[in-house]
């Protein structure tokens, strides 16, 4: 049998102040280049204006491009290569121009068109994608990505409240808002522009770290339940996490395959998808050890079991006395109805 | 072991019926064929790709209340799917989808559609249709001093004396344009009228620049060839455009009469004219009493529209057409002159609008926007996305080399982990893959370019449920027990934490599904999909397979795992 990480015996749980020093200054990276730079950069769909994909037939001068663009009336148009040399993307979408696009969003890319046209010659441009929207069009569909991660988050919440108990459940849902932040400064710094694709790929992302999560917390669910002797919480939630490590390296390590497949194969196209779910991967392994297991460990702190609220104290105070005598006669067999 | 048989059974069953729900069929389809629709049999995979995988054009229409507020939009835009519908369904494209989102929006999809603009007018037209007679009364010439003063009180010019100067040389174009066309007698009296008003509105400091000073309309607006018609330099239509929608020049309109734009543009290559004609306010019959619409080519006149009005439009297009013999009557389309054609006699139930050069898919689309009937309310374009065949193509070809690459690297991660169990899982992932693409087709999901990437990604999660069984395999057999037990414990004890994983997993993708749109909407079906076929085939295929094993090598102590 090849085994990797079997029967480790690693103190996470001790080490949480790293890692909370880590994701607090990596978070406050984040935080920082959004001060500087401003803004989430936004792709079309959520901020109207439009998007052209344009093949040329031999590589352009990109002040050129610009030029013929700004003598058009397109100013402030960003210009960039996107693939081959010949292929590049214009993004027009300066208020200006996102207003104008209220009285029917394909004006523009027309006029782009038209000036390249008129500039480069027909037929020596060729626009492989073009899209337009309407500013009004963009801030709906704003509301409706952040609500589907509210609502995501709540659901989860609730499941996790009915299947467990609801210190879990709050745990996993802190530690899923520890992934959004740290998911958001990622996409900061990478300058990673958010569509509606790299949405659903955050949805993804903490579907993915909860679950992670999850495994953990039912390792924990089910270690609790046998008799612990004596064991403090933090020494249960490393044996959990040490339990499901093998599975862990295994899961994340197939995920990663997929993911890196995708980032070097797929296209431009899916790349900013594939980078969130690269990075997922890193962030799940991380929150479920060094968040979500720290959290429940302070939830626990402040409001113990009310049950057996003093066989936790009990087993948190390392009382080998307590905890041998009170827990093992009713708990499992009551924990097990469920 | 019944049991087992039973099992084994299902597996294959649902396996045959995968394969068999996403083999290449014949169908019998609708499709285009040189311009033509013809019903023709076509090889077809069940599965649909989207838009960004096979190209085509993505609108987003919504009502335009530009102009006016209209009062019940969601019911107005009811009646509008329908016509855009039904031009849709003419226009031809062998796919298209046209639905309501929401109770203010029409979305179109029109795969692998090829003249993007075209298809944008057939479906934006508001197809209002008209008859209205032109002016013979130089009810414009009249009124000309009037809107020039008003165009100046509101600081309305073509402006910058570059232009002006630039107009000077114009009035020699104009004439040439027109008296390569028609007779000029009658165009040199209407000439000599403009310039007598340009001269007396120029007052006394115009006399020396009588061009710059001239007024807005006077210098710009020179007299066609038709009556009730004016050539506008192509320089000058925003400022005039934007001049005749004011309240003031509104207000001193001759009584009775409208102007409305040409729908063409005429011109030689340095100058470009619009037409700009005076039109009786009171269309003699408008497109309600229209009843059908057929392109057509005529030997004299190039590509017509036919079309045959309903008995109450017939009678009353008879004895308004009997009055105006000789004159010229307007086709006034969404409030755009198409045609002015003479009338030679009074016209009954059939009559025909000649384009004048235009082409026969003009004519097509002409008589197909008036067939469908007009639009009960103008729309708008709010999106509009547009993907190349080509690089549908390619982003296919690239996910496809993603996904087969994706497949081997974990193939060989679990068979290099897991051994003899890892050729289980394996099997099992192979079968997973038939049933998510089989219940995708089932749900007649659109494969899109994120769904596509969320299918890659599903593989790799997908082993997730056999990692989570082998490992408590694993444990057990490291407790010491029978590799049987051990099995059915590793499968029992690993069950809780994967239908909590998955029942998260699914909520998220009802959300997703719930307040995406468009390709977001595929990428959680995609997902939802998979994660049903990964439990069936983690859970119920693997067991299976292990109590094959089981019952073929009785009394094995040990398992490759």
């Amino acid at each position: 049998m090849l085994r990797i990480f079997h029967d480790t015996k690693y103190e996470f749980v001790k080490h949480w102040r790293w890692a909370a020093g880590l994701t607090i200054a990596f978070i406050l990276a984040g935080l920082i280049t959004f001060g500087i730079t401003g803004g989430v950069n936004y792709s079309i769909e959520f901020t109207g204006g439009t998007l052209m994909q344009v093949q040329f037939k031999t590589p352009p001068n990109v002040a050129d491009v610009r030029a013929t663009l700004d003598q058009a009336g397109i100013t402030g148009a960003e210009i960039q290569q996107f693939g081959t040399a010949t292929d590049y993307t214009i993004r027009a979408r300066e208020e200006k121009q996102v207003a104008q696009q209220a009285a029917g969003a394909e004006g523009i890319s027309k006029e782009i068109q038209s000036a390249l046209d008129k500039k480069f010659g027909a037929g020596a441009v060729t626009v492989v994608r073009t899209e337009a929207v309407g500013p009004k069009v963009g801030s709906e569909l704003r509301s409706g990505a952040a609500m589907a991660m509210l609502i995501a988050s709540i659901f989860t919440l609730i499941y996790l409240a009915i299947r467990f108990d609801w210190r879990f459940g709050a745990a996993a849902v802190l530690s899923t808002v520890h992934d959004i932040l740290v998911t958001f400064a990622f996409i900061k710094l990478l300058h990673i522009e958010v569509s509606l694709t790299v949405v659903a790929a955050i949805l993804t992302l903490l579907g993915y770290s909860a679950n992670d999560t999850i495994i953990i917390f039912d390792r924990v669910r089910e270690n609790l339940r046998k008799p612990h002797k004596g064991m403090t919480l933090g020494q249960l939630l490393d044996k959990s996490i040490n339990e499901t490590l093998p599975r862990s390296i295994m899961t994340h390590a197939t995920v990663l395959a997929a993911t890196v497949a995708l980032l070097i194969l797929a296209g431009e196209v899916i790349r900013p998808f594939a980078w969130v779910m690269t990075f997922g991967v890193f962030v799940a392994t991380f929150s479920s050890i060094y968040v979500a297991g720290p959290v429940l460990l302070w939830i626990e702190s402040k409001y113990p079991r009310e049950e057996d609220s003093a066989t936790a104290r009990a087993a948190r105070a390392g009382n080998e006395a307590a905890a041998a005598a009170k827990p093992s006669g009713g708990r499992p067999e009551r924990l097990a109805t469920r | 072991m019944a049991n087992l048989k039973y099992r084994v059974l299902l597996i294959v069953a649902l396996f045959a019926a995968s394969a068999w729900a996403l083999f290449p069929r014949t169908v019998v389809e609708r499709v285009k064929r040189n311009g033509v629709f013809v019903y023709d049999t076509v090889k077809r995979v069940p599965l649909k790709r989207g838009l960004d995988l096979q190209g085509g054009m993505h609108l987003t229409l919504e009502v335009d209340e530009s102009k006016q507020a209209v009062a019940n939009k969601s019911e107005a835009l009811d009646r509008a799917l329908k016509v855009v519908r039904q031009r849709i369904d003419e226009f031809g494209v062998s796919e298209p989808v046209v639905q309501k989102a929401g109770d203010e929006r029409i979305i179109v999809e029109l795969p692998g559609l090829d003249d993007p603009q075209r298809a944008q007018e057939v479906v934006q037209n508001q197809a209002f249709l008209e008859f209205q007679i032109t002016d013979k009364t130089q009810a414009l010439e009249k009124v000309m001093s009037r809107f020039d003063d008003i165009a100046k009180q509101q600081g309305l010019a073509v402006g910058t004396d570059q232009k002006v100067l630039g107009d000077s040389a114009k009035p020699t174009t104009v004439t040439s344009l027109l008296t390569q066309k028609t007779d000029t007698a009658k165009k040199d009296s209407t000439k000599a009228d403009t310039a007598k008003a340009a001269a007396t509105t120029g007052g006394d400091s115009a006399s020396k620049t009588p061009a710059a000073t001239g007024g807005l309309f006077s210098t710009n607006v020179q007299p066609g060839q038709l009556p009730g018609q004016y050539i506008v330099p192509d320089k000058a239509y925003p400022a005039i455009e934007r001049a005749l929608a004011l309240p003031a020049i509104q207000a001193a309109m001759p009584p009775g009469k409208v102007m409305r734009w040409g729908v063409d543009s005429l011109g030689t290559a340095t100058e470009k004219f619009r037409t700009l004609y005076v039109l009786d306010a009171r269309p003699i019959i408008t497109g309600e009493v229209l009843t059908d619409a057929r392109p057509s080519t005529d030997p004299v006149e190039g590509n017509v529209v036919q079309f045959t009005l309903n008995n109450e439009g017939a009678r009353r297009f008879k004895t308004e057409t009997g009055k105006h013999v000789k004159d010229n009557m307007a086709i006034v389309l969404d409030q755009r002159v198409v045609t002015a054609p003479v009338l030679n006699s009074a016209i009954g139930r059939n009559g025909q609008i000649t384009l004048g050069g235009g082409t026969l898919q003009a004519a097509q689309d002409l008589a197909l926007v008036l067939r469908a009937g007009a639009l009960p309310v103008p729309l708008k374009v709010a999106e509009v996305r547009q993907i190349g065949a080509s690089l549908g193509q390619d982003s296919i070809n690239k996910g496809v080399l993603a996904l087969g690459v994706a497949v081997a690297l974990i193939i060989v991660i679990m068979i290099g982990y897991y051994k003899f169990a890892g050729v289980l899982a394996v099997v099992a992932l192979i079968m997973y893959l038939v049933y998510t693409l089989a219940m995708l087709a089932g749900f007649h999901a659109v494969l899109t370019l994120p769904g596509l990437a969320g299918f890659v990604l599903s593989i790799g999660i997908a082993v997730d449920a056999n990692v989570l069984i082998f490992e408590r395999i694993r444990e057990e057999l490291d407790h010491g027990k029978s590799v049987r037990l051990s099995i059915d414990e590793g499968f029992r004890h690993a069950l809780s934490a994967i239908i909590d994983t998955s029942a998260t997993t699914i909520l998220s993708g009802m959300v997703l599904y719930q307040y995406g749109t468009g390709p977001v909407r595929g990428f959680a079906v995609t997902l939802v999909a998979g994660l049903v076929a990964s439990l069936f085939t983690a859970i119920f295929v693997t067991r299976t397979f292990f109590l094959l094993w089981l019952d073929r090598s009785r009394g094995t102590q040990t398992l490759s795992i």
